[in-house]
């Protein structure tokens, strides 16, 4: 429950609407309170001294009241109910910016689904309870305390019967909201197996047509469904009870009250104004009433809620800025290796890697699939960190360096290229602040994206993504390549990133590149050899050490692993070309 | 940047009332309708009742209290009494037949979704992501389920109630009667121009909602390129005007909210306060027997009833809208062509020897595309035949015609002489077993993934299943042996496990021609792999089996190899024919299978 007290600083920027809120709903309250009183004197005044002057004044005098009554609610609602959407704004931009700072560990260890639900099914659940928990049970509470006081400046004995009868919603909903909590978890739990069911049926559904299943999944699945029914229906035999019960709750209260301020009525013990008006105050009752048995709930629910919030607010960020980082702008770009090592867990993934990178080389990394290049290549910009050694750039740990200096410098081509829901002109520009149009063509003349533009009918204004033109594997690769050229990088990356561009083109942006990045530094990975022969350096990469390095030639005498690679892709080159002489007959 | 994003198919509304879709609705809720009726039934029963207590406080006063007789008052409350006690009943049962309708409407409703997916062809979830499918499943069957509870009936109850009122008050003072009336029709000019008003702010707020959590998805996926890229402090920037736009829909909700309710909230004070006043003039001018304080304070009562369901008109509205919106794409999904019917009469084999023959077969995913073209072989009962070739050459394709997962274009297939076509798709399958690439598992346990639903498969069957495929010896070092747990997608075990699993899984099925995808994954440790090996072996023994091969241990023991190339079937013989004849499979060879010769050495 300690975890609501996060929601704290969030309420305290809205002091003022708070403020201006509670006031109102004081005022509104008074009002409302008022106007039974002016009944009962309208009423009294027909009994006893019929008089059509003072009837209309009274009339006037109820109408000023309801009006202030209007206003005011009109204030309130205005000011404090918007609070809690206030709240949902801040904590969602909040954690926005908070997953902003985190690693990958985090996001490798937390699913998207997850994270998702947090931010919308939890974040809702809190709004709710501020908004409709927090706010409306001190209104309620306002109004209730006062009403309850006139009440029993009325006629305490009337008032002890409604007060008799009244609390048995709040009773019952706190009596039964135990049973009913843990039924309303037996349909959650129930529902949620009804999907997962559903969810493995249709992702396996290539074994469940394979085996001659379909009939039998039918079967157990409507086993799963009816079970949710039971539940749902078991859930609902016991909640059905309350809101019934809440009618014959306040009826009975009527009834009481007609029976017994009734007879004093008769009596003569009080008015029949004064009958009125108390009947009145027991109809403004009913609602905060009811209200409150719900209150509990949502408090509950709320407080889960914010903790699973907190869970990822609460998470620090592990690779960041720290007293140590030095004050640095700009980097050349020499990149050095020291005894680097990397684990994942128990497992290591690199160690003893060590090498230099002058400024304006370019270095290919090769190795079998696995081997560690892409762990490698994520050290340089710190998108994960080393266990041992130390990389530097420009002679200094990139730990030290500004996270933003250091990723300014870099330009980053990952193996599986990501792609934003936005224009192809601004995916190209997407890690540009500002740009000439010079710039962008250079960008996509360098990538070779400029041909695949004449496909698309709005050229740059074309839209990728998931409901705009799917782009083929070749054309993402390429403009994952333009963005990360647009960024004139001190350090240009490329994972494996031309996997899905044809050899022709590739050696046409390789060419296109060199020029672009004579003075710039440039770490390369590929499965295809012919891709990085030309690099100053190889660095051949096996179980998570240097194995070989050297130039291209000097790797081909020393006839190892990368000579052995080199043998079998030129191998596949003639069955290509043999498939190409094929496809012309 | 600014972020585009498109109409959601799940964002728009329509109209509230559909009667198109309402006529295909109906035959849902027909087989309960004995209930329904008795839930409508009681509800125009508690409807009638709750008309009673201001009637009776409208006698009470007349008879009992202004003229000091309290002794009639004890009937007053007894009869009171009696009708909360009826309209308790009443409207417990009637909730309750509603939700057990709704709730079985919605049974009824899923399973013959999921039975219908269970009979679309495989082209449908080729396209469909899954996530779509589980919305259909789920919330908008829930649309649905609060059309039932929530919705017409209720709707119904509001309209009796309304009539209710207006004929008592008419009964008890006309004069009173049209005075309470001349707001009401204030009050629904209002609530219409407020639902009119809320119906925008809604579709705003539902397209803004998903607008900020389709920017936060993409964002989280891609986190790490916009960290790499610096892109923090833009992207936030547009996630918060996002958010903001949210907010301000919002914001605009509740205002429409925070004039709407005071206007009502007065409204009511003002037909209180001409009760009040036409009341007491008729009662001071003695305008007639019907002016009586009894009569004005049932007046106001009934009056403070009628309100309720006036207000809530606009929040039935839109769960009147969401309910045809979730219906149309139910049905649009209902609607999906199932796979052709099995032919009327077709050619049921009791056991078939596993003699297969392919006649000039093309097939393609698009017909326009063949992926397969011509392709013509015949492979004996018994027999054991390797599939090789190129990524992209159609052995995969060639499993699923088989299987009949897919229908070819030209050409037969034949099994035993009879084209498969000629068959029921489950005797297809039934005769020939397919493992597949990626060795699907389920949440469950190891007996009831290789089992599946097939009771017949006694668990000695099951074990000695697992026994053949040597998968007992990873399973028997299990903590719960064959009743350990499977985790979803079976994430708990190693691919080499899984691959065991779903090999013991085909043993166990006994079909008689068994199709195999190899896919030989660099994950698997060196143990599991013999393992997996020897396996394989023993699949192939006395079977017709076909096998897309990628290891060079299967590609040695078959009969027979088939080389596809580009759709056509270009070579075929043994391992060795191949190899002497220095063709397309002998570089095929060199490239794919060299390098595992130089791991594992001459087999």
């Amino acid at each position: 429950m300690q975890h609501l007290r996060h929601v704290v600083p969030y309420l305290r920027r809205h002091l003022w609407a708070i403020g201006i809120g509670f006031l109102a709903i004081a005022v509104a309250t008074a009002f409302s309170v008022v106007q039974p009183e002016i009944l009962r004197l309208a009423i009294d005044n027909l009994r006893t001294h019929p008089s059509l002057n003072k009837l209309t004044v009274y009339v006037g005098l109820f109408l000023a009241a309801a009006v202030g009554q209007s206003i005011f609610a009109f204030v309130q609602r205005s000011t404090v109910n918007r609070v809690s959407r206030y709240l949902e704004y801040d904590l969602r931009n909040d954690a926005f910016t908070h997953l902003q700072s985190l690693d990958q560990g985090f996001f490798g260890e937390m699913h998207t689904g997850d994270l998702m639900a947090r931010l919308t099914n939890d974040l809702n659940q809190v709004r709710q309870f501020v908004g409709m928990g927090m706010i409306s049970l001190i209104s309620t509470f306002i109004m209730l305390i006062s009403v309850a006081v006139l009440m029993v400046i009325i006629n305490w004995k009337l008032a002890l019967v409604a007060f008799v009868v009244l609390p048995f919603c709040t009773v019952t909903m706190f009596v039964i909201g135990r049973t009913l909590q843990r039924r309303f978890r037996l349909v959650q739990d129930q529902f949620g197996q009804l999907s997962n069911h559903a969810q493995e049926n249709f992702s396996g559904i290539r074994v469940v047509k394979a085996f001659v299943q379909e009939d039998r999944e039918i079967g157990a699945f409507s086993k799963v469904n009816r079970e949710y029914v039971q539940r749902n229906l078991s859930y609902q035999r016991l909640s059905g009870i309350m809101w019934p019960l809440m009618f014959t709750v306040v009826g009975v209260a009527l009834a009481l009250v007609l029976f017994v301020g009734g007879g004093e009525v008769a009596r003569n013990e009080i008015s029949l104004g004064e009958f009125v008006q108390f009947n009145a105050y027991l109809g403004m009752l009913t609602w905060p009433m009811i209200s409150l048995g719900w209150v509990i709930n949502m408090y509950q629910q709320g407080a889960a809620s914010m903790g699973r919030i907190m869970e990822v607010m609460s998470r620090e960020a592990s690779i960041r800025d720290t007293g140590r980082t030095l004050p640095i702008s700009r980097l050349q770009g020499k990149i050095e290796f020291r005894n680097v090592a990397v684990r994942y867990g128990d497992t290591p993934v690199l160690h003893n890697v060590s090498f230099t990178v002058e400024p304006g080389h370019t270095v290919a990394i090769v190795g079998m699939t696995g081997v560690g290049k892409t762990t490698l290549m994520s050290l340089v910009p710190r998108v994960l960190e080393v266990d041992d050694g130390e990389v530097l750039i420009d002679g200094v740990d990139v730990r030290r360096i500004p996270l933003a200096t250091l990723r300014r410098a870099v330009g980053y081509v990952p193996q599986d290229t990501f792609l934003f829901s936005a224009t192809l002109g601004e995916n190209v520009s997407f890690g540009v602040q500002e740009f000439t149009e010079d710039e962008m063509m250079q960008a996509i003349e360098t990538s070779r994206l400029v041909k695949d533009l004449e496909q698309f009918q709005f050229g740059l204004e074309t839209v990728v993504g998931e409901r705009g033109v799917s782009l083929s594997g070749g054309q993402k690769q390429r403009t994952s390549l333009a963005r990360a050229v647009m960024r004139d990088p001190t350090i240009l990356i490329l994972d494996d990133a031309m996997s899905s561009v044809d050899t022709h083109t590739q050696n046409e942006i390789l060419a296109r590149l060199k020029k672009v990045m004579e003075e710039r530094t440039t770490l390369i990975t590929s499965m295809r050899i012919s891709t990085v022969k030309d690099a100053d350096s190889i660095i051949v990469l096996e179980d998570g050490t240097i194995k070989e390095r050297g130039t291209h030639q000097e790797l081909l005498m020393h006839n190892g692993l990368y000579a052995r690679m080199y043998r079998r892709e030129l191998l596949q080159q003639e069955l290509e070309v043999e498939d190409d002489q094929e496809a012309l007959v | 940047m600014s972020p585009h994003f498109d109409q959601d198919e799940d964002e728009i509304l329509g109209k509230a009332y559909d009667g198109r879709l309402v006529r295909r609705l109906l035959p849902y809720v027909k087989p309960y309708w004995h209930r329904l009726l008795i839930a409508v039934l009681f509800l125009l029963g508690t409807s009638v009742l709750d008309l009673a207590p201001p009637f009776l406080t409208k006698i009470a006063i007349d008879r009992y209290i202004t003229p000091g007789k309290p002794s009639g008052l004890m009937l007053i409350l007894v009869l009171f009494m009696a009708a909360l006690a009826v309209s308790f009943v009443l409207r417990y049962f009637m909730n309750y037949f509603m939700q057990y309708v709704g709730q079985n409407v919605m049974y009824d409703m899923r399973n013959q979704i999921f039975s219908h997916l269970q009979r679309l062809p495989l082209r449908f979830f080729d396209k469909n992501p899954v996530g779509r499918l589980m919305t259909r499943m789920t919330s908008d069957v829930d649309a649905l389920n609060d059309f039932i509870t929530q919705g017409l009936v209720s709707i119904m109850g509001d309209v009796v109630t309304l009539g209710g009122i207006v004929i008592v008050m008419f009964f008890l003072n006309w004069q009173l009667a049209l005075v309470a009336l001349a707001v009401m029709p204030v009050i629904a000019f209002v609530s219409r121009i407020f639902q009119q008003a809320m119906r925008t702010i809604y579709r705003n707020i539902r397209v803004r909602l998903s607008r900020v959590n389709g920017f936060l998805n993409e964002n989280i996926t891609g986190m790490v390129i916009v960290q790499l890229f610096n892109r923090e402090n833009t992207m936030f920037r547009q996630f918060d005007a996002l958010n903001s736009d949210y907010l301000s829909a919002n914001l605009r909700a509740i205002f429409a909210y925070s004039v709407f309710s005071p206007i009502v909230m007065f409204l009511g004070a003002v037909s209180t306060a001409l009760l009040i006043w036409v009341g007491g003039h008729g009662i001071i001018s003695k305008w007639g027997p019907a002016f009586t304080f009894g009569a004005l304070v049932a007046a106001m009562q009934y009056t403070d009833r009628a309100f309720q369901p006036i207000r809530d008109l606009a929040e039935k509205y839109t769960i009147l809208q969401s309910a045809m919106a979730a219906s149309e794409r139910i049905f649009g999904l209902l609607d999906e062509d199932q796979e052709p019917p099995d032919p009327e009469k077709p050619i049921i084999l009791d056991k078939v020897d596993g003699d297969i023959a392919f006649e000039n077969v093309t097939f393609g995913y698009d017909p326009e595309h063949p992926v397969l073209r011509d392709v013509s072989f015949h492979i004996k009962p018994g027999e054991s035949v390797a599939i090789v070739g190129a990524t992209g050459a159609g052995k995969t394709s060639l499993i699923s015609i088989l299987s009949r997962f897919y229908d070819i274009q030209q050409g037969r297939i034949l099994l035993d002489g009879v084209d498969i076509r000629q068959m029921r798709r489950q005797d297809v399958r039934r005769h020939i077993g397919a493992v597949l690439q990626d060795a699907v598992l389920f949440s469950g346990t190891i007996t009831s993934n290789v089992r599946l639903h097939n009771d017949e498969i006694t668990d000695q069957r099951v074990r000695d299943a697992a026994v053949f495929v040597n998968a007992d010896k990873f399973i028997e070092r299990l903590p719960d042996g064959y009743d350990h747990a499977v985790r979803e997608r079976g994430g708990n075990f190693s691919s080499g496990q899984r691959q065991l699993i779903a090999f013991a899984r085909a043993i166990a099925f006994d079909p008689e021609v068994l199709l195999v995808l190899d896919e030989a994954t660099s994950s698997v440790d060196t143990e599991t792999e013999a393992l997996i090996q020897e396996a394989l072996e023993r699949l192939m023994e006395n079977r017709t089996s076909i096998i897309i091969a990628h290891r060079l241990f299967t590609i040695r023991h078959v009969d027979r190899i088939l080389v596809l190339h580009k759709g056509h079937l270009v070579e075929e013989g043994t391992h060795n024919e191949l190899l002497n004849r220095q063709g397309y499979y002998h570089r095929l060879y060199q490239l794919q299978y060299q390098e595992q010769e130089a791991v594992a050495g001459p087999a």
